[in-house]
C-alpha cells in the first residue's frame, strides 16, 4: 500500500521545537492517495504543529517529504498542490464572495472560478454577499468551496467545523466527501468532533503530548483491538488481563484490549466493535491517570 | 447525522439498511443504485466503506455490477432478500424469541396476529 509513487506524505524522525519545549517526538508515518486521514489529540498534543510543519510554515528536525517536496525550501511549489485551512483561518469581512473567486484566480495557478461558482451553487450563499453578512457555518463552506475549486492533491484542514452547528458540520462535511474525495486526493483534517467523523475516515492517527500513539486504518481497528461488554462479577479478572480502558457502555461494564485477550478472558464478555472514542480516551488521557503498563 | 451500533463493522450496519430499503422497493429492481458518492455523502461515511457495503450486497447477489454504468437492482433481488431475511430471523431471532415466549408463558392463541 505504501509504495512510492502512491505516498503523499511521509516522515521520518519527524520532531518540532518550539525553543526548547519539543511538540513533536520522532514522528513516522505515511499517508497514500486516497485516504481520509483524522488527526486526532487533546489541545496541546501537536496538531497543529505537525501541519503547520506540513506546508512549511515551521522548521523542523528529521525527514518529512509532501508530494516529494521538502515543505520550507519548496513552498511555493508544494502549495500549488496542496490547500490549507489553518485553524485561525479567517475570510476578509468587508468583500464580497464574487471578489474573493476573483482574488483566488489571480493568487493561485490551479484555482478553477468555474469550480468554485459550481460549490456554492450547493450552499445558500450568494456570490454578491458580503463575508461580514455570512453566517459563521456559511463562512466555513465559502472557505471550503475556495479551496476545493483548486486542483491539487492533498488538503489540510485544521479543526474546519470548530464552533459550528450540527447542521453546517454536516453540510461541510456532505461537500467534503461528495466534490473533494475521489480515490486520489487525499485530506488530512483535525478535529474534537470525534464520533461525528468516525465514519468518514479511511485512517486515524492520534497524537498525545507530541508522540503518535496510534496510526492505523479504520477497517484494521477491529483485527487489532478488542472491546468486550461483561458482567459485572467478571470485572475482577478482566481487569488481571490488563485492559488498556475500562469504561461504562450503556450502563454496562466494558474493557478495552490492544490485541486479543487469553481465551479465558474473552469468553467472559461479549465482543463489540471498539469505538474510535473509546481507543482515543485510552490512549491520550494524561500520562498521571494513565500508567504504562 | 446517521448513527452506527457498536455490534458490528459499520459497512456491514450501511449493507443491512441498503438491503432493508431494497426490500421496500427503494430502489426498484433493475433501476440503478445510488452512487458510491452520493451514498458517502447521505450517510457521511468514506466512500471506501461504502464501496464495501455495495460489495457485500453485490457478493450476496443482490446488486448487478454493468460495465461503465454502475450498480444496479438485480432482477429477483427482493425475493432473494426476503429468503435471506427470513432464513435470519429463523436461525438467529427466532430461538431467541422463541426462548422469551416460553420464558413468559405465552401460546400461540395468546398472541394477536391481526394488526390492531
Amino acid at each position: 500500500m505504501n509504495n512510492a509513487d502512491n505516498t503523499l506524505i511521509r516522515a521520518e524522525g519527524l520532531s518540532l521545537h518550539y525553543g526548547k519545549k519539543l511538540a513533536l517526538d520522532r514522528l513516522n508515518f505515511s499517508i497514500p492517495k486516497g485516504r481520509v486521514v483524522g488527526l486526532l489529540g487533546h489541545n496541546g498534543a501537536g496538531k497543529t504543529s505537525l501541519m503547520k510543519a506540513m506546508v512549511g510554515l515551521h522548521d523542523h528536525e528529521g525527514q518529512l517529504s509532501v508530494l516529494g517536496f521538502e515543505p520550507q525550501r519548496d513552498r511555493v511549489k508544494l502549495l500549488r498542490e496542496v490547500t490549507y485551512i489553518p485553524d485561525v483561518a479567517i475570510l476578509p469581512r468587508w468583500a464580497r464572495v464574487e471578489q474573493l473567486i476573483e482574488l483566488m484566480s489571480g493568487l493561485h495557478p490551479k484555482f478553477s472560478a468555474e469550480r468554485a461558482r459550481t460549490l456554492l451553487k450547493r450552499t445558500s450563499v450568494k456570490l454578491t454577499d458580503k463575508v461580514k453578512a455570512l453566517s459563521k457555518g456559511m463562512v466555513v463552506q465559502t472557505h471550503l468551496a475556495l479551496i476545493a475549486a483548486v486542483d491539487a492533491k492533498l488538503m489540510i484542514l485544521d479543526e474546519p467545523t470548530l464552533g459550528l452547528d450540527v447542521l453546517s458540520r454536516k453540510a461541510f462535511y456532505e461537500m467534503l466527501i461528495d466534490e473533494w474525495c475521489d480515490g486520489e486526493r487525499s485530506v488530512l483534517i483535525s478535529t474534537h468532533q470525534v464520533e461525528e467523523i468516525e465514519g468518514l475516515l479511511s485512517d486515524v492517527m492520534m497524537l498525545n503530548e507530541g508522540k503518535l500513539v496510534l496510526n492505523i486504518p479504520l477497517d484494521q481497528i477491529d483485527d487489532r483491538f478488542v472491546a468486550l461488554k461483561h458482567d459485572p462479577q467478571a470485572a475482577e479478572a478482566i481487569a488481571a488481563a490488563h485492559p488498556i480502558l475500562r469504561y461504562r457502555q450503556q450502563g454496562e461494564s466494558a474493557a478495552l484490549f490492544d490485541g486479543a485477550p487469553p481465551a479465558h478472558v474473552a469468553s467472559l464478555g461479549q465482543r463489540m466493535r471498539p469505538s474510535l472514542v473509546d481507543l482515543f480516551v485510552a490512549l491520550t488521557r494524561a500520562p498521571e491517570i494513565n500508567p504504562q503498563r | 447525522m446517521p448513527t452506527w451500533d457498536d455490534r458490528q463493522p459499520i459497512y456491514r450496519q450501511l449493507a443491512d439498511r441498503l438491503a432493508g430499503a431494497l426490500l421496500d422497493g427503494d430502489p426498484l429492481e433493475g433501476d440503478p443504485m445510488p452512487s458510491v458518492r452520493s451514498l458517502a455523502a447521505q450517510y457521511m461515511l468514506n466512500p471506501l466503506t461504502v464501496g464495501r457495503a455495495l460489495q457485500a450486497l453485490t457478493d450476496d447477489g443482490l446488486l448487478d455490477s454493468r460495465r461503465g454504468l454502475g450498480l444496479f437492482v438485480r432482477a429477483g433481488a427482493r425475493d432473494k432478500l426476503r429468503a435471506l431475511e427470513r432464513q435470519r430471523f429463523l436461525e438467529q431471532e427466532w430461538p431467541q424469541l422463541r426462548q422469551k415466549l416460553r420464558r413468559l408463558g405465552l401460546q400461540m392463541d395468546e398472541l394477536q396476529w391481526e394488526q390492531a
